[in-house]
């Protein structure tokens, strides 16, 4: 069954309780399903072939969820864009995929250069696509139909569009509800963007359970995110390790009346033990549930049952019902216990593919099985741990960012002969970006002035906090980057009189 | 220099990179306009606590107190009254 059929049925038992809250906005099960026949409706009218990819650039917000499932009632596929990027990206994005539309809320700065840069989509108005009410009518899609296509890095030269069937995200969607049972009893507050796996996945959990969502805009205000807890009554709360980092930092769950909250999941990114001790402390009340998943895999693949953070701190776990973990060395055999190798997973959560790169997806799908790129071992309990990731990306917050978009972007600074990207260590956000740059001889750059270049063309978590400057990059023999060598300062000997190594920018 | 100078100096330096004044307008939400994030609330309030030597409470980190120049600015003013006020009592 799809998760509009199975929204659908929700709407049906519960049509007049609050799914949606967002600022003084409450919608029930009953008007987001108006929303969605309206939004349906005015979208069929266009005409677009069963499978058109659909842009959706939305902050969170009932629209967005409304879009999301309207796109799938007309048989679309749904591609959730990141509303903080800029129009290259998006327009990258969406010509990748050759979008049929692009939904979009008016006054979104970037729509004029998107405009021009995907002249071939189509822009939808959101808050008109929403407004007005309808009946639903859709029918059934196959489920191996694409059902959502979400863009996990922003290369410019070659984006990744991870494509989930109608199958993938309801069996995830029922995984996740196994080991996390939710009810129409619960709310959780949403920091999370949707246009993310992890967001997506909360989104869908919480709906198709009947529980109640409240939207709150982001972290920047941490008390309001508890003190909308304590109002709500919440019973959930989910983020990354910033997320909570941030929340205990800035905030104090202690005055608030948090009693409601029974819930806390946490992926997206080891959490450290001291940290999820801490959470733990906050919200004695609450179970906590360390989780880990990837995007290609729907969202989960893993989680840690509560009870067992004592006995297994630092661990994600076991698998999640419906997905097969293995830990395999180099030459595709499986490891001994204790002994680290690469997570494969298995499971009809697994991607149909990236989308339209064949090659690429024959890099990590095999015979079934995906090829996480993280590093792990178990314990003898089978219990999981992640060592490190063979992948460059770097993790900041909630966000994944290829180092090569933020390499391209410097690169067309003039004076630049060479640059490489990295992640280093950030105590809140995971890590932040830091970029090493050879300059062309006689050529002059201040931190400040690559930060202002970065910061006009990506959203500023991909802005370097760090920059050194370098004779060389430390290359293998074949030439390729050792990104994991520029983390420290070693490769900066001899660096020239512009700088004196590594920049770091606000502390 | 006075405050409203320092803040803008401060916002345009850190968040958008630039010395052009023109692109921060004393009533531009912070947060609508995506110049600060999470982190880079907590840096602002990093700097403001350090550079006029006040302490900002959890319960006054709101966006009447911090959404924009304006908006700190009086929250600024504020904040020096009832320290004033509270020296002289």
């Amino acid at each position: 069954m799809s998760l509009l059929a199975r929204l659908a049925r929700r709407v049906a038992q519960q049509p007049s309780a609050e799914a949606l809250v967002h600022g003084a906005e409450r919608l029930t099960y009953g008007d987001l399903w108006s929303a969605i026949g309206s939004a349906s409706t005015q979208l069929r009218a266009l005409r677009m072939p069963r499978g058109a990819r659909i842009g959706l650039l939305l902050e969170n917000s009932p629209c967005y969820a409304a879009c999301y499932y309207a796109v799938h009632a007309v048989g679309g596929v749904v591609v959730p864009l990141n509303p903080a990027a800029r129009a290259t990206e998006i327009a990258g994005h969406l010509n990748h995929c050759a979008a049929s539309a692009l939904i979009v809320a008016a006054g979104h700065p970037e729509l004029d250069a998107l405009r021009i840069a995907a002249p071939d989509v189509q822009v939808l108005d959101a808050e008109a696509l929403c407004s007005g009410g309808a009946r639903v009518a859709f029918t059934e899609p196959v489920p191996e139909a694409p059902a959502c296509i979400i863009y996990t890095s922003g290369t410019t030269g070659r984006p990744k569009g991870v494509t989930l069937s109608h199958r993938n995200l309801d069996i995830n969607t029922r995984s996740i509800l196994a080991y996390l049972p939710l009810s129409p009893a619960d709310c959780l507050v949403n920091v999370l963007p949707f246009h993310y796996a992890y967001g997506n996945s909360v989104l869908h959990t919480h709906l198709i359970a009947g529980a109640r969502l409240v939207l709150d805009r982001s972290m920047v205000y941490p008390r309001g995110v508890l003190q909308a807890m304590e109002a709500e009554r919440a019973s959930g709360f989910s983020g990354v390790p910033s997320t909570f980092a941030v929340l205990l930092s800035r905030a104090d769950p202690a005055a608030h009346d948090l009693r409601s909250l029974r819930y806390l999941t946490q992926a997206g990114g080891a959490m450290s033990t001291h940290l999820a001790q801490r959470v733990r402390q906050a919200f004695p009340a609450a179970k906590l549930f360390v989780m880990y998943g990837q995007t290609e895999a729907s969202a989960r693949l893993a989680y840690l049952p509560p009870e067992r953070l004592d006995d297994k701190p630092g661990s994600v776990g076991i698998a999640i019902p419906g997905v097969e973990l293995k830990i395999h060395d180099e030459h595709g055999r499986e490891v001994a216990r204790d002994v680290t190798g690469e997570i494969w997973a298995r499971g009809e959560n697994i991607m149909l593919g990236y989308w339209n790169d064949p090659d690429a997806t024959r890099q990590v799908l095999e015979h079934g099985w995906l090829k996480t790129g993280d590093l792990a071992h178990r314990d003898r309990d089978g219990y999981i741990y992640i060592d490190g990731r063979r992948s460059e990306m770097i993790k900041c917050g909630a966000h994944r960012i290829s180092p090569q978009e933020v390499e391209e972007v410097i690169a067309q600074l003039d004076g630049v002969d060479d640059v490489a990207c990295t992640g280093i260590p950030d105590e809140l956000l995971g890590q932040v970006v830091k970029a090493v740059i050879v300059l062309r001889a006689g050529g002059n750059l201040s931190l400040k002035a690559v930060q202002r270049h970065c910061r006009e063309r990506l959203p500023p978590y991909k802005v370097p906090r760090a920059i050194a400057f370098a004779e060389v990059l430390p290359r293998t023999a074949s030439g390729k980057v050792q990104r994991y060598l520029l983390r420290d300062n070693d490769h900066t000997k001899g660096e020239r009189d512009v700088s004196t190594g590594t920049e770091y920018a606000r502390g | 220099m006075s405050v409203e100078p320092r803040v803008r100096q401060f916002l345009l330096n850190n968040y958008l990179f630039t010395d052009d004044d023109a692109a921060l307008g004393n009533d531009d939400s912070l947060l609508q306009k995506g110049i600060v994030d999470s982190t880079g609330m907590m840096e602002l309030i990093a700097f403001l606590e350090e550079q006029f030597a006040i302490r900002i409470d959890d319960d006054e980190m709101v966006p009447d107190n911090l959404d924009s120049v304006n908006n700190i600015v009086a929250f600024l003013a504020r904040k020096s009254t009832t320290r004033s006020a509270r020296a002289g009592a």
